[in-house]
């Protein structure tokens, strides 16, 4: 049985100002799952991966991970720290945070540097992702220079490149074209064929089949209120809409207004006789 | 009925966008230069700035126009050669700091400051004036010793990505922290800008032409704050994506700078140049 790479345990947080973030969580995600985490917006999901990072950390419960507490004392040790980072990475929601070197080459080797990692090495990895990411032709461009779906398959070579044992990722798909959301998930897919663990923060729920096997659903209180599979979550439309993740459309067909659940298997032709 | 003043000044607002876009498309052009096919964008990062340096000192030790002159003839072919417009590279080099400084040493070709063989005379009120040689010869050398300095550091941003010239300092022992600051800083320089630029349209789309110098310092005042907070949000960020990458205080970075025999050439050339001078400044005393 696969181990639990990471667990919580009455997890919460809360922003500074007593904002609250996360509402005692229980949780545990297993080594080469690929877990989505999925919420309206507001319900937590992008602090709880970075509790997940040990870049924030739990006010009350606990944080695990590798089965070691993860509290700030026990990450401020060097070598705790460098140890973490090569095996968690970290891809951001908003790439701009992410890419902060003047080119897209500094920023993908900028982990593997100060995680030690010898320059041939790096250069070797450098060519192999660019590659499989299609950026080869953007690596001597200024971020700025990219548009949003290049930025986030920079900052992804920029966490894959790594080679971490763990891939965190805050909505890596929000806001892409069709073809770049299709890239990202084929390399995330790759990913996890190769055994790592795959936690991804999204909601865009198209995708969530192809890139999860377990879904963790986040609720307004910002808690936890439903986990299982994804199959199972995602044929529960009236769960999904009660909880702001799907909505009813309304439009009009010619003259006729019509309604129906947000379904992307749904199209829409000329022939409105069965709407009569 | 709209306010005919504000309307024909343009307002703060319009101004400050369109500083911002051509600020921008200005660094865009610059950029489209250094990446061009030409005889320094292919040199060594390295040897560009060492010959720059020697160029520099060359021109600074020059007693005499002709030796100026042969040096900025020189800084004109090198820049030709390295598929700049011509009159694109004296836009830049000759407007503003070369003028400017040219303003500057006029009270120097008088007699009243540089004493010598009068070439003009004439009385301003009760003062007996004249334009010395002496007085018009170091102005010249004066001007143009600023005009072949600008036109090499004018050669070398021009020929040089800027990412590649911050990389550059690291060789000659800048401390890295300082550079990273800088590249960051040039880095976020044009997000700040897109931030800008989006907050001010979204002014304009909703105060329209209403925008006078006094009203637009306000809008500027009121939205500076939240800029700080935006900026604060995004440095703490930017640090969080750092550290989840490894960073622990001292950031490493792949240095890759490969020297060919043309960067030596450059760099002989430039060290000519600076001999040259040397030899030839005893025949101007």
């Amino acid at each position: 049985m696969a181990q639990p790479v990471f667990s919580l345990s009455g997890a919460s947080f809360s922003y500074p100002g007593g904002i609250p973030a996360l509402n005692d969580i229980t949780l545990s995600f297993n080594g080469g799952e690929r877990a989505a985490i999925i919420g309206a917006n507001g319900t937590g999901k992008s602090t709880l991966l970075m509790l997940l990072d040990g870049l924030m950390f739990a006010d009350k419960g606990t944080v695990c991970a590798f089965g070691k507490d993860l509290t700030e004392k026990f990450m401020r040790d060097p070598l705790v720290q460098r140890e973490f980072r090569r095996r968690v990475g970290f891809v951001f929601q908003n790439p701009e945070v992410q890419l902060f070197c003047p080119t897209v080459r500094e920023d993908v080797v900028f982990g593997p540097l100060q995680l030690g990692v010898d320059h041939r090495t790096i250069r070797l990895r450098l060519d192999a992702i660019a590659d499989k990411m299609r950026i080869s032709h953007l690596l001597d461009r200024s971020p700025h220079q990219l548009s949003i779906g290049e930025k986030k398959k920079a900052a992804i070579a920029s966490m894959l490149i790594m080679e971490p044992e763990v891939l965190l990722l805050d909505e890596p798909t929000a806001g892409l074209d069709p073809q770049t959301t299709r890239d990202i998930i084929e390399v995330l897919d790759q990913a996890h064929s190769a055994g790592k663990t795959v936690v991804m923060a999204t909601h865009d729920l198209h995708i969530v089949e192809d890139i999860a096997d377990v879904v963790h659903v986040f609720g307004s209180e910002r808690t936890v209120i439903r986990s299982g599979s994804a199959e199972e979550i995602l044929a529960d439309n009236p769960f999904l809409q009660a909880n702001n993740l799907v909505h009813i459309h309304v439009h009009r067909h010619l003259n006729v207004k019509h309604t129906h659940p947000h379904d992307h298997g749904h199209t829409h032709g000329r022939d409105i006789s069965s709407f009569r | 009925m709209p306010n005919r003043r504000l309307v024909r000044g343009g307002g703060f607002v319009e101004r400050t966008i369109l500083g911002t876009v051509s600020l921008l498309k200005e660094t865009v052009s610059v950029e489209r230069i250094a990446v061009r096919k030409g005889f320094l964008q292919h040199r060594d990062a390295r040897f560009k700035c060492l010959a720059a340096a020697l160029l520099l000192c060359a021109v600074l030790i020059s007693k005499s126009v002709a030796e100026l002159s042969v040096l900025y003839t020189a800084i004109i072919c090198l820049a030709l050669a390295s598929s700049i417009g011509l009159l694109y590279f004296l836009e830049r080099t000759m407007l503003f700091i070369p003028i400017f400084s040219l303003f500057i040493v006029i009270p120097a070709i008088f007699n009243a400051v540089t004493p010598g063989e009068p070439l003009v005379s004439f009385k301003l009120f009760a003062w007996d004036l004249s334009i010395t040689r002496q007085g018009v010869d170091s102005a010249i050398i004066f001007f143009m010793r600023v005009l072949d300095s600008v036109s090499v550091a004018v050669l070398l941003v021009l020929t040089t990505r800027q990412q590649v010239l911050l990389r550059t300092l690291r060789v000659f022992r800048v401390p890295q922290l300082f550079v990273m600051t800088m590249g960051m800083s040039y880095r976020y320089i044009f997000l700040l800008l897109d931030v800008i630029q989006k907050t001010f349209v979204a002014i304009k789309s909703r105060v329209g032409y209403v925008s006078s110098t006094k009203q637009g310092r306000s809008l500027v005042a009121s939205h500076m704050a939240g800029l700080w907070l935006r900026s604060y949000r995004l440095h703490s960020q930017v640090y969080d994506a750092m550290l989840a990458r490894g960073y622990s205080g001292e950031a490493f970075v792949l240095d890759e700078f490969s020297a060919r025999a043309a960067d030596i050439v450059l760099l002989l050339i430039a060290l000519s140049a600076l001999i040259g001078t040397l030899w030839l400044n005893p025949f101007f005393r």
